[in-house]
């Protein structure tokens, strides 16, 4: 995967508001100096109004348009007719600190929103640390199980650790020696089930230059509906199903 | 101000001053962003106090407003969404979005409709057409897509509320993303 791709994948999360503070940040260093991408952020933000658009339109109340509209009349409109010069000192002064207040208030709503912002950003990321932490301490959980996936035809050398936590039904899967996948194809990790007749996805991954990775997954199926794990390539972006049985790394649950 | 004025031209002039084109500009974009308010805050108490200050920011902010970045409505709705989605944040409001919503709608109906002919007429054929773009999303991309946008959810959130691992949520969602993307083509 180029680096363009990855960072086109976070643009089309963050449309919706649903990039990590981490990929937000990412995203906006790669765009500030790239053109092709910053184009690519902007289209998928156009995108997302989608969403807004498709919903049924709703007049709001007609002292709504008032309100606003009257809002704006005395910041817009000075009339400059004569007036003897201590009203129109005073009317500047009045004006000027009455702009100021003006000001002041928007510094301040301002200043508000951009604080709310970072407090989102650090709420996030203290999300996430917490989050990595639960899931690092799951490893030396006394329930959690390891299972070794072993290379297949497709890449002999290849193999995985996966540390199953079946208490709070989730994983993380080291990979180590898989060859790097083409930029129009990705690595999927499939999840064959002892209760379901088709894999189910766990989840779409790249491989790059060492062959080594991690892949973290939520929301398992409980352990005893999972016969075995494999990974095969496909489609950028992954596929509802695998295409072939052509396995890069596979194993059973013992 | 001319009523020739093309959609596009509305925030420079707004920009430079011109109450006529801001008052042309909230006739035609009220109804959409407050839709989008309700279906965001899930009451029309928040929801008019947000579109308030959507359209103050407008009028205050039209300079920044870059025609070749994207769309005069679109620059609109990133404005309500965003404050829309801080207010739901802070507020933390529970109630039946959709109840309320439906609420909304059906107490509205006697208002004043002051956007043009053609401009209803404009708005009313893209609706339908971004309306057929999302229905061509499979249903399980435009949930994802729809937690995200309109409840401000996190990727970990989405996959806890559907019961599916992060990274399927996450290709759900980029996968939606760029069939929509590729359909904005056509509405250019």
């Amino acid at each position: 995967m180029t680096q363009h791709d990855e960072i086109e994948a976070i643009a089309a999360l963050d449309a919706v508001g649903a990039a990590t503070a981490d990929e937000v940040r990412t995203l906006d260093a790669h765009v500030a100096g790239c053109d092709a991408c910053r184009r690519a952020r902007d289209e998928f933000a156009e995108a997302a109004t989608f969403l807004a658009r498709s919903l049924e339109p709703v007049p709001p109340p007609d002292d709504l348009r008032e309100r606003v509209v009257d809002g704006l009349k005395p910041v817009v409109y000075a009339e400059h007719r004569f007036r003897p010069w201590w009203l129109a000192t005073a009317a500047t002064l009045f004006l000027a600190l009455w702009g100021w207040r003006e000001v002041g208030i928007r510094v301040a709503r301002e200043h508000i929103i951009e604080q709310q912002a970072k407090i989102r950003g650090l709420s996030e990321e203290r999300d996430r640390l917490a989050a990595q932490n639960e899931k690092l301490a799951s490893l030396a959980s006394p329930d959690t199980r390891a299972i070794a996936l072993a290379g297949q035809e497709m890449s002999p050398t290849a193999s995985a650790r996966v540390f199953l936590d079946p208490t709070h039904r989730r994983a993380i899967v080291f990979f180590y020696n898989l060859p790097s996948n083409p930029a129009d194809k990705s690595y999927q990790l499939w999840i064959i089930r002892g209760d379901q007749p088709n894999p189910q996805s766990a989840g779409v991954f790249d491989v790059t230059g060492s062959g080594n990775t991690t892949l973290s997954i939520d929301n398992l199926p409980v352990a005893t509906e999972i016969k075995a794990l494999a990974v095969t390539m496909e489609r950028r972006g992954g596929a509802d199903q695998p295409s072939e049985k052509k396995f890069y790394v596979m194993g059973g649950m013992s | 101000m001319d009523p020739s004025v093309k959609p596009s031209a509305l925030l420079p002039a707004v920009a430079g001053g011109d109450v006529g084109a801001f008052e042309a500009l909230y006739d035609r974009y009220s109804s959409t962003l407050y839709a989008l308010l309700i279906r965001v805050l899930g009451n029309a108490e928040d929801a008019q106090e947000v579109l308030q200050e959507t359209f103050v920011k407008a009028w205050t902010s039209a300079k920044m407003f870059d025609a070749l970045r994207g769309s005069e409505v679109a620059w609109l709705i990133s404005i309500a969404r965003s404050r829309g989605i801080d207010r739901l944040r802070a507020r933390r409001i529970r109630v039946d979005r959709e109840d309320e919503a439906g609420r909304e709608i059906s107490t509205v109906s006697g208002f004043v409709d002051r956007s043009g002919g053609a401009d209803k007429a404009i708005q009313a054929e893209q609706t339908v057409a971004v309306r057929g773009a999302l229905a061509e999303l499979p249903e399980a991309q435009r949930r994802a897509l729809e937690l995200a946008y309109f409840e401000g959810l996190s990727q970990s959130e989405i996959a806890a509320r559907l019961s599916e691992p992060l990274g399927t949520v996450k290709t759900r969602m980029q996968l939606g993303m760029k069939k929509l993307r590729d359909r904005l083509q056509e509405y250019r």
